[in-house]
């Protein structure tokens, strides 16, 4: 399974009195891991909210093995599962940059709704056709490999 | 053919949704299935969506329609019911 890479840089803000990234900021890098590759493929919230359509996070996880620390270089890997029922499952892991070491691992859980709030129990057409780029993209071999 | 009797949709209701704990028994015919009763989740309706398309080949398209077939198992075996009688006419025609 292929994912997706972004950087990023502990911020000051980030961190504990322990000297630790605090635990909650690991969701918010999912979200920025998530945000870079939907944005490849047009899928932003502002591109399902044109179509009709809203994903809100019904199931979050997130496993933590080792701290990230201040102005850390980290890598956020995203991917998504292809879909066996009506909801977009995202698989998160956080990698120390230097040395590539897991940090943290994580999955969240989005369904899909209306804008009038129903919600949906199969995907529809129109979605389906864009998130094959999505797909098509995460199939291919990691050239990294 | 699926049995699709109260009592193999329990089945399928236990199965689908990994319900260790639960027999068919313990579910009560006219029980609430979401919230209180059985307790499952939307997660747990999506779930159940899929097997009922691949057992059933029965369609529920969306929260709208599955609040009506999801209030109880005699619901959704009265939905069941209702798809393969319509499905089988189709195929008559």
């Amino acid at each position: 399974m292929k994912y997706d890479e972004t950087e990023l840089r502990v911020r000051f803000n980030e961190v504990d009195s322990w000297g630790m990234v605090w635990h909650g900021h690991y969701i918010a890098w999912f979200e920025a891991g998530r945000m870079a590759l939907l944005g490849k493929f047009h899928l932003l919230p502002r591109d399902f909210a044109q179509m009709g359509y809203i994903a809100p996070v019904v199931d979050l996880k997130c496993v933590f093995q080792e701290p990230a620390r201040l102005d850390e270089e980290i890598l956020i890997l995203t991917t998504v599962l292809k879909p066996t029922k009506a909801a977009l499952t995202f698989r998160f892991q956080v990698l120390r940059r230097s040395d590539r070491k897991l940090l943290a691992s994580g999955e969240e859980t989005q369904v899909l709704l209306t804008l009038d709030g129903r919600m949906l129990y199969i995907i529809p057409q129109d979605l389906r056709e864009r998130f094959q780029p999505l797909f098509d993209y995460l199939e291919e071999p990691d050239s990294a490999a | 053919m699926a049995d699709d009797s109260v009592w193999g949709l329990k089945k399928l209701i236990i199965e689908t949704l990994r319900l260790e704990e639960i027999t068919p028994g313990d579910i009560e015919d006219d029980g609430p299935l979401f919230g209180d009763g059985l307790g499952l989740d939307s997660i747990d309706a999506l779930e159940l969506v899929v097997a009922l398309e691949k057992t059933y080949g029965v369609v529920i398209p969306d929260s709208e329609v599955g609040e009506r077939v999801f209030r109880s198992v005699n619901t959704l075996a009265q939905f069941v019911r209702e798809q393969s009688a319509s499905g089988k006419q189709q195929s008559a025609k």
